[in-house]
């Protein structure tokens, strides 16, 4: 393997450089409120933007009246989309989906007009202050109705977007080998991002030539492209700079372009820095979700309790516009059968236009939703295998035998996901029982993942990273990455593997946050992604960059260069460590013989091939897997559920920064308890209808789950020193995890997410302790379907 | 005003909502909600100094005498008329705890109290608890626990943790977690949170820090 393609750092293991735990570098701003996120940067003259948006679904417009708005004091600008001196879209992959509406809405909070005044008081005077004049037109809000014939349509030519499959097997024939087939429809709610910092973004003018967005984001590259296409620029005249970003999860990948292309927009037009920060309720109302998604099932096993055949059909409700939702979708699709060996697979994921708030990128990337289908068919499996629901999955599991998966791949060994799913039964097994009150009802559940590292596929070309490494005259370091850091940990990540590879201390080295005008073009921080591309390219740049650094060092060490190593603050003789000069001193040397001191690094993961129509190939470069197991305490009677404890067992192949690592898993955790628990998106005709915290209820430290993390680390990925992505795996197995759970304490099945109480009262029917008092039995949506 | 803390206490241990909660605890915390609303009103008010007021803030140990209107909230004039921005905003009605500042010793969300109403009153932010450039025992906990992911809860998280320690000196791990839950962290950094509260109470017990 070319050492710049396939090997992910140091070839043998005892070669290994050991796992960060200092400090991350971004911790004493945060500790001391110093970090200054977009909200907290303002700058003289600056102007506060606001947002005139639809109340409704689907409506053609009338009129919008704008002149009392504009009359108002302190009101600068008044925009709409005639406004728009480039195109009028900010559709990341289709262009569905204008800036501003022109004739047509097609959900609540799409964009009428935009406001620019000298206050936020003044620009929300004046949002109200506008007119808007709206007929109703019908409109579809469900994915399964929309396909209907005669459905509304959302957009002319029809409301499926798309559709992806997996064919594998031969369904009909394994179908008549099973002895047991479990049919079900799940339907699975969307989710908020609700990243504590909201949407925000500032921009500063430069004639109508040039424009710097400082944008809270997780992909300054999409935000660049789609400021440069709005105001009709070049790429290079749209500076974007990533500011400190409190959460994205998915939430600050695609959406953050529509506000900033706002913001750009309004100090294109008015000479002026303009600032946007949504409140609260206007981010939840407006911004993207995870989608909500119906999950048919038609599975089978035999007598053996081994998996015949699986068929998933699943509607994927992407709302008013496509933005991710294909993308999405493709991760969806390959997912939906889990790491589980299965002879023959048929699995079709449709992409669906609804008049509902659009789905985007979250934290799963659509995984998490078919997941806790896919588990739940198993437990649902075994049930009536009378098997176990964890001996069952022994049966099923993908090992270093079994390892082909329904996209054909056939995994690297080792394939660990056998080992996850031992282990995380071992260690539950060591601790002592949830303790259940009076009336409560202890379960648990298991649910595995089997996690394609890195794009999809169909987002191949996106797969890229760019570095630059500058070592500084005193032997300190900057580091330069194209891609975000968002909480997640990517610059203690990227901080340790450069300072390991340049053996200096982590003190040593200052990463940067992305400025797309110091790095090239990087992708999208996502897919678990980050410290895996940033890394990569950062060992690139120091490579190039020994190649200078090594001759100098060979001289003062009097050896030659490719026997020069760094390690422990110092350039030494290989197998001499006596032999040893400081880095800084070579590093000074380097200056006063004005050696190139900047090299650049590049990553792009290896190309594979994919047959979209049979879903069959190289979905993703390499997999991680992971194994949940959750405790839950069920209070029946208010159908309440509490997770008192998740086991978590992953396969990360090497851990780069073990503090950050855990951070990842418990707040996976925590997010996918919160989604499977209690976070409801009350939606109706499309309006978000509880867009607070007080109703939008996400868990508190109370809430959260005493958590065990177990990180397997020998079976290599191809980040540095073989690490894997974490961000996304640490959540995916907890909501089917928490989902069996419940089911596991109640002794019925729920196909609903997520489990609110009334759900669980519902689904109790006969069997709720005051079910007695009820006239009617309401034993309705529950069961085989 | 509104005392941070009771309502997430109720909510954790019986389940109930937020919503619940404000319905059930009457006039003070709803009226602040409702004050907090108001402030989306009129701007011209803004241009005059009519329906300014002279007010006196105690602000980390330093007087700040400014003209404000009353309905601004202390967050608001923190940040907006002080520059004080380490006090972050995550709701501005009191669901969040990104404002957490300390009034009295005692944590308060900043948003949900009026400038007004802490006249004569010590108001400390997260701006405040560095002394002589040596950071508090609870912001070097949370350094050394890793006891944050994005950051944007952190200041707050801090103030509240302030606060818990200097009424129980000894908390147990569940005191904490319910001392801490009127702060949400959407990146579920909870667990080196609480871990970070209990290596900061040690130390402030042990004398070694403040
Ligand atoms: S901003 Fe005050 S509680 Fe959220
Ligand atoms: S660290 Fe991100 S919200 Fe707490």
């Amino acid at each position: 393997m070319a050492p710049s393609e396939g090997a992910p750092g140091l070839p043998r293991a005892e070669a290994l450089p050991p796992t960060g735990h200092h400090p991350r570098p971004d911790a004493w701003g945060k500790v001391l409120g110093q970090t200054r996120y977009v909200g907290d940067l303002s700058l003289p003259g600056m102007l506060h933007a606001a947002l005139v948006t639809s109340n409704r679904a689907s409506a053609r417009v009338r009129a919008l009246e704008l002149s009392a708005a504009r009359s108002l004091p302190e009101v600068v600008a008044v925009l709409t989309a005639a406004d728009v001196p480039g195109a009028n879209s900010v559709g990341v992959i289709f262009p569905d989906q204008p800036l501003l509406a022109v004739d047509r809405v097609r959900m609540v909070g799409e964009r009428l007009a935009l406001v620019a005044a000298r206050s936020r008081e003044a620009a929300a005077a004046a949002v109200g202050a506008v007119r808007v004049e709206l007929d109703p037109l019908p409109s579809v809000h469900d994915p399964v109705a929309a396909l209907a014939p005669g459905a509304p349509l959302v957009h002319e030519g029809g409301n499926l977007i798309r559709t992806f499959q997996v064919v594998r097997g031969d369904v009909a024939r394994h179908f008549r080998r099973a002895t047991v087939v479990f049919e079900a429809e799940y339907r699975i709610g969307g989710q908020e991002h609700a990243y504590l910092e909201p949407q925000g973004c500032l921009a500063v003018p430069e004639g109508r030539q040039r424009v710097t967005v400082y944008a809270s984001c997780q992909c300054p590259f999409y935000v660049q492209q789609a400021v440069a296409r709005v105001l009709g620029l070049s790429l290079a005249a749209v500076r974007v700079i990533q500011t400190p970003t409190g959460g994205g999860f998915g939430g600050k990948e695609d959406y953050p372009s529509e506000p900033a292309a706002c913001a750009a927009l309004l100090a294109w037009h008015t000479g002026l820095p303009v600032r946007l920060v949504y409140s609260r309720e206007t981010d939840m109302q407006l911004s993207s979700k995870r989608h909500a998604m119906v999950v048919r099932h038609r599975w089978g096993a035999n007598g053996a309790g081994k998996l015949c055949f699986a068929e998933v059909e699943t509607f994927m409700d992407a709302g008013a516009y496509v933005g991710l939702s294909t993308v999405v979708a493709e991760r969806a699709n390959v997912s939906a059968i889990g790491p589980y060996h299965v002879p023959a697979v048929r699995v079709r994921t449709h992409v669906v236009y609804t008049n509902n708030l659009f789905g985007g990128a979250f934290r799963g990337f659509g995984a998490p939703q078919v997941s806790v289908a896919g588990e739940a068919t198993m437990d649902a499996l075994a049930r009536r295998l009378g098997l176990d629901p964890v001996e069952f999955r022994r049966r099923n599991v993908l090992d270093d035998r079994r390892r082909t998966t329904c996209t054909g791949t056939r995994l690297e060994r080792p394939v660990l996901a056998r080992q996850c799913l031992e282990r995380a039964v071992e260690l539950a097994a060591t601790t002592p029982p949830v303790a259940a009150g009076r009336g409560e009802k202890v379960g648990t559940g298991v649910g595995l993942v089997l996690y394609g590292c890195n794009l999809h596929h169909g987002g191949q070309r996106l797969d890229r990273s760019s570095a630059v490494v500058i070592l500084q005259p005193d032997g300190s370091v900057v580091v330069r990455v194209g891609l975000t850091e968002m909480g997640q940990g990517l610059l203690v990540a990227v901080q340790t593997v450069a300072a390991q590879a340049l053996g200096v201390p982590p003190e040593a080295v200052e990463v940067c946050l992305p400025d797309t005008s110091t790095v090239a073009d990087s992708g999208p921080t996502v897919a678990s992604r980050g410290a895996l591309a940033a890394g990569r390219a950062v060992l690139d740049a120091v490579r190039r960059l020994r190649r200078r650094l090594d001759p100098v060092a060979a001289e003062l060490l009097h050896c030659p260069p490719r026997q020069v190593e760094l390690l422990g603050g110092h350039a030494r003789v290989r197998g001499e460590p006596e032999r040893a000069v400081p880095i800084a001193q070579v590093a000074a040397e380097m200056a006063a013989r004005r050696i190139e001191a900047i090299a650049t690094g590049w990553y792009r993961s290896r190309p594979r091939r994919f047959d979209a129509a049979s879903g069959q190939g190289g979905a993703y470069d390499f997999y991680a897997v992971a194994c949940h197991l959750a405790q839950v305490v069920v209070d029946a009677e208010l159908g309440l559920v509490r997770v008192a404890r998740v086991v978590a067992v992953h396969d990360v192949g090497r851990v780069l920064h073990r503090p950050a690592l855990e951070g990842q898993i418990h707040g996976g955790i925590v997010q996918g308890m919160g989604w499977a628990t209690s976070e409801r998106l009350a939606v109706r005709e499309g309006r978000l209808e509880n867009p607070s915290f007080t109703d939008y209820v996400i868990p508190t430290a109370s809430d959260a789950p005493v958590v065990e993390i177990e990180a397997i680390e020998g079976a290599a990925g191809r980040g540095p020193w073989g690490s894997k992505g974490i961000g996304e795996p640490s959540l995916i197995p907890t909501p089917a995890a928490v989902r069996n759970a419940v089911c596991d304490a109640l002794g019925i099945e729920l196909f609903e997410l997520p489990l609110v109480p009334p759900v669980i009262v519902a689904a109790l029917g006969q069997r709720h302790p005051f079910a007695w008092l009820r006239e009617q039995p309401a034993d309705e949506g529950v069961g085989v379907r | 005003m509104a005392k941070k803390n009771e309502r997430d206490t109720k909510r954790c241990h019986g389940g109930v909502t937020r919503r619940g909660f404000l319905a059930s605890v009457g006039a003070s915390t709803v009226g602040a909600v409702v004050a907090s609303r108001a402030a989306a009103a009129p701007a011209q008010q803004r241009e005059s100094l009519e329906g300014m007021v002279p007010c006196t803030l105690k602000i980390n140990g330093r007087h700040h005498s400014l003209l404000v209107e009353p309905r601004w909230s202390l967050l608001y004039v923190l940040r907006e008329e002080l520059g004080l921005t380490g006090t972050k905003q995550g709701c501005e009605r009191g669901e969040c705890g990104a404002c957490t500042v300390l009034v009295d010793g005692v944590a308060r969300y900043a948003c949900l109290t009026l400038a007004l109403e802490v006249q004569g009153h010590a108001v400390t932010t997260v701006e405040g608890l560095v002394v002589d450039g040596q950071l508090s025992a609870v912001q070097q906990a949370f350094v050394a626990e890793d006891a944050f992911q994005c950051g944007y809860c952190t200041p707050g998280q801090v103030m509240a943790a302030e606060a818990l320690l200097r009424a129980n000196p000894a908390p147990s791990d569940e005191e904490i977690r319910e001392g801490m839950s009127g702060n949400l962290c959407r990146c579920g950094a909870y667990d080196h949170i609480v871990k970070a509260v209990r290596r900061a109470a040690a130390a402030r017990r042990a004398g070694g820090a403040r």
